[in-house]
């Protein structure tokens, strides 16, 4: 890159080689050690997240080869009858009767966490919004710092509130009232409200603060000036936040709604206190118990480290790898989107 | 524009704009203004920016608004579209009226004032969308019961744009260069069929070919609108304007407050202007 632009500089007769060697001298040495520990720096994380997906490769590979097709085709997860005689596949050894079976726990993530997603970037939007528009500065400093708080409790705080307190009183009214809608798959038995839809409840709580802060400082940076054009056409607030504000940071919200669904695939213990831990089946309807692959390690550990075969520790972190894959591809799907949408619309240099 | 003197003008003349108003001159005393206003002063908090202006806009005349910085000329601006409202802690007394009704009276609407008022900012400052949603958002949430494809046409051509965006409307309009962002957001301005067009010193950002063509563009806009320009550029209200008011800051009061210190025709202010602050600033000497 810097060479390219070295040889436009130079006039089209051959350059003098004293000539480059002067410009590049020109580097002094805190320059270059700056040079140097910002591409360290910059490198850390890629090779942290490299060396992390190798080691859960490594952890996770007898059972990639032992599972097969079979962890993505099979229903049914469990570490098999550990007093029973080994079976063995494939070169592998495994407990009589173990099934890894990933595919209810992937559609368990998947299902709480858009769900989740779809509750709370409306919610963070329009309040993130209404929050810098509407409100009085003070007002808005005391929220902020509600919502800051909100976004550090920790999660099993909301797991047990979900549990005890949340989701039996949404069980008893907005349920209900789903339920007596008679949709097919918004209805079925509610129970004590332990399950898919008091989870993603329970999640959007929980990524709500993080869609809402990043969102809040994409409003407050829409430039005034951009506003008061659309005002001084004569249009209204609500119009005004329609063809300015929303434009202006949506780039920036689905950076923001992906941070917030990175946060909501991988929650562990809310998740598995609130699920109702529902193995090896489909969620029948919204209400079901089900679980999610994070809850399902974090549930299964202990015992898969009394497994004589240390199958069942390998098949959880297959299990972990496809999280971490999912998580990623998220990521990347975010990432083309922003990307997509900042060709549309928003002035070079701007959005995430 | 300034250097066409003969030996025999005095200095301060030699450095007078010369007046080059396209159009009829206008008579030294309107008929039918569209903004009267009387007595305005504006606050903002506790300090006032305005102390009592008084003055009147002619219909279909371009009026400019001079004045060194700080004088209040961006303020008195957004007065009359009541631009002001949205900052918090501002404080108007006295009366504008706009084409016969108060518009400070609190059974007005803002809103509907400001339809009819367009308005173009000193920073290009189009919706971050197409060039065609640019015209078209205004009158369809306005409810213009029009061919948009048409209304978008006949407002980029006005405004002297259309034959370099035509084959890319669906295009951003943040990908246009300065001068034609400014060019689309005076065309959103007509968009909706205002009978007033509000301009804060709409080619300070633009170099002097891009600033001819806007200075045309209000010369052509003034058969159908009123104009009100504000501007630093003395040789531009000399170019364009049929009448220019001068604002200045005045602290024999104690305070530094925009005052008006003197309006009349263009042709006046700048050969013959009455207020000897007038004259020290149309001819350079400060400001
Ligand atoms: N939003 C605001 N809050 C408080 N004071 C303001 C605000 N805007 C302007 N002022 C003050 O009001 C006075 C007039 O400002 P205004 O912007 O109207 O001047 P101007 O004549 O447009 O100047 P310029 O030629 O530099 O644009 C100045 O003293 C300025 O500091
Ligand atoms: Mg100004």
């Amino acid at each position: 890159m810097a060479s390219v632009l070295e040889e436009r500089r130079e006039p089209a007769v051959a350059p003098s080689l004293s000539a480059r060697s002067r410009r590049r001298s020109e580097l002094t040495g805190p320059d270059r050690a700056l040079g140097a520990a910002l591409t360290v720096a910059g490198l850390i994380p890629t090779l942290a997240l490299a060396f992390l997906a190798y080691q859960m490769v490594k952890e996770a590979y007898p059972a990639i080869i032992f599972n097969g097709w079979h962890f993505f085709t099979s229903k049914t997860f469990t570490i098999g009858n550990l007093y029973a005689p080994i079976q063995h596949k494939r070169g592998y050894a495994a407990p009589h009767g173990a099934s890894y079976g990933v595919l209810p726990l992937l559609v368990g993530t998947l299902l709480s966490s858009v769900f989740a997603l779809i509750l709370a970037v409306p919610v963070s939007v329009a309040g993130a919004i209404l929050l810098v528009e509407k409100l009085p500065q003070r007002i808005q400093g005391t929220l902020g710092i509600f919502l800051e708080l909100l976004a550090g409790i920790p999660s099993v705080v909301f797991g047990l509130w979900g549990v005890y307190t949340f989701g039996p009183l949404l069980s008893r009214t907005v349920y209900k009232w789903v339920d007596s809608l008679g949709i097919p798959w918004l209805s079925g038995h509610t129970g004590a409200g332990e399950g898919l839809a008091t989870a993603s409840v329970v999640l959007a709580v929980m990524i709500i603060p993080i869609i809402a802060s990043i969102t809040r400082e994409l409003v407050r940076s829409v430039p005034t000036v951009a506003k008061e054009g659309a005002v001084a056409l004569g249009l209204t607030p609500s119009e005004t936040v329609r063809y300015v504000t929303i434009p202006y940071v949506r780039t920036g919200i689905i950076a923001a709604a992906v941070l917030g669904w990175a946060r909501a695939l991988g929650e562990t213990i809310a998740v598995l206190i609130i699920s109702g831990n529902a193995l090896n089946i489909y969620p029948h309807s919204i209400f079901a118990p089900f679980s999610t692959m994070a809850a399902t390690i974090a549930a299964f550990l202990d015992s898969a480290l009394t497994d004589p075969t240390g199958m069942a520790v390998h098949a959880l972190a297959q299990v972990g790898l496809v999280l971490l894959a999912v998580t990623i591809l998220t990521n990347f799907g975010g990432r083309l989107l922003t990307r997509r949408f900042a060709d549309q619309a928003l002035p070079v240099g701007r959005g995430v | 524009m300034s250097e066409q003197t003969t030996s025999a003008v005095t200095e301060s003349q030699a450095r007078r704009p010369e007046v080059t108003t396209v159009g009829p001159p206008v008579p030294a005393e309107m008929e039918n203004p569209v903004f009267v206003v009387e007595n305005l002063d504006f606050y903002y908090g506790s300090h006032q920016a305005l102390r009592g202006v008084n003055m009147k806009i002619g219909r279909n005349e371009i009026t400019a608004l001079i004045g060194p910085s700080g004088c209040g000329k961006t303020t008195f601006l957004r007065c009359l579209n009541r631009l002001n409202d949205l900052i918090a802690g501002t404080r108007v007394r006295g009366r504008i009226d706009f084409a016969g009704k108060p518009i400070y009276d609190p059974s007005l609407a803002a809103i509907e004032l400001r339809r009819r008022i367009g308005m173009v900012f000193q920073k290009p400052n189009p919706f971050p969308k197409s060039i065609y949603d640019n015209i078209a958002i205004a009158p369809k949430v306005n409810g213009m019961k029009v061919n948009m494809d048409d209304l978008v046409e006949e407002c980029l051509t006005r405004a002297a744009l259309w034959d370099e965006v035509k084959g890319k409307l669906k295009a951003s309009a943040f990908s246009l260069s300065g001068g034609q962002q400014q060019r689309l957001c005076i065309a959103r301005a007509i968009a909706v069929k205002p009978e007033v067009i509000l301009m804060d010193e709409p080619a300070s950002a633009l170099d002097p070919l891009a600033t001819i063509r806007i200075e045309d563009l209000m010369s052509e806009l003034k058969k159908d609108y009123t104009i009100v320009v504000v501007t630093h550029n003395m040789q531009q209200a000399a170019r364009v304007s049929d009448r220019t008011a001068f604002f200045n800051v005045d602290d024999s009061q104690g305070v530094r407050t925009g005052v008006l210190v003197e309006m009349g025709t263009t042709h006046q202010i700048f050969t013959s202007p009455t207020d000897q602050r007038t004259d020290d600033y149309i001819t350079g000497r400060f400001g």
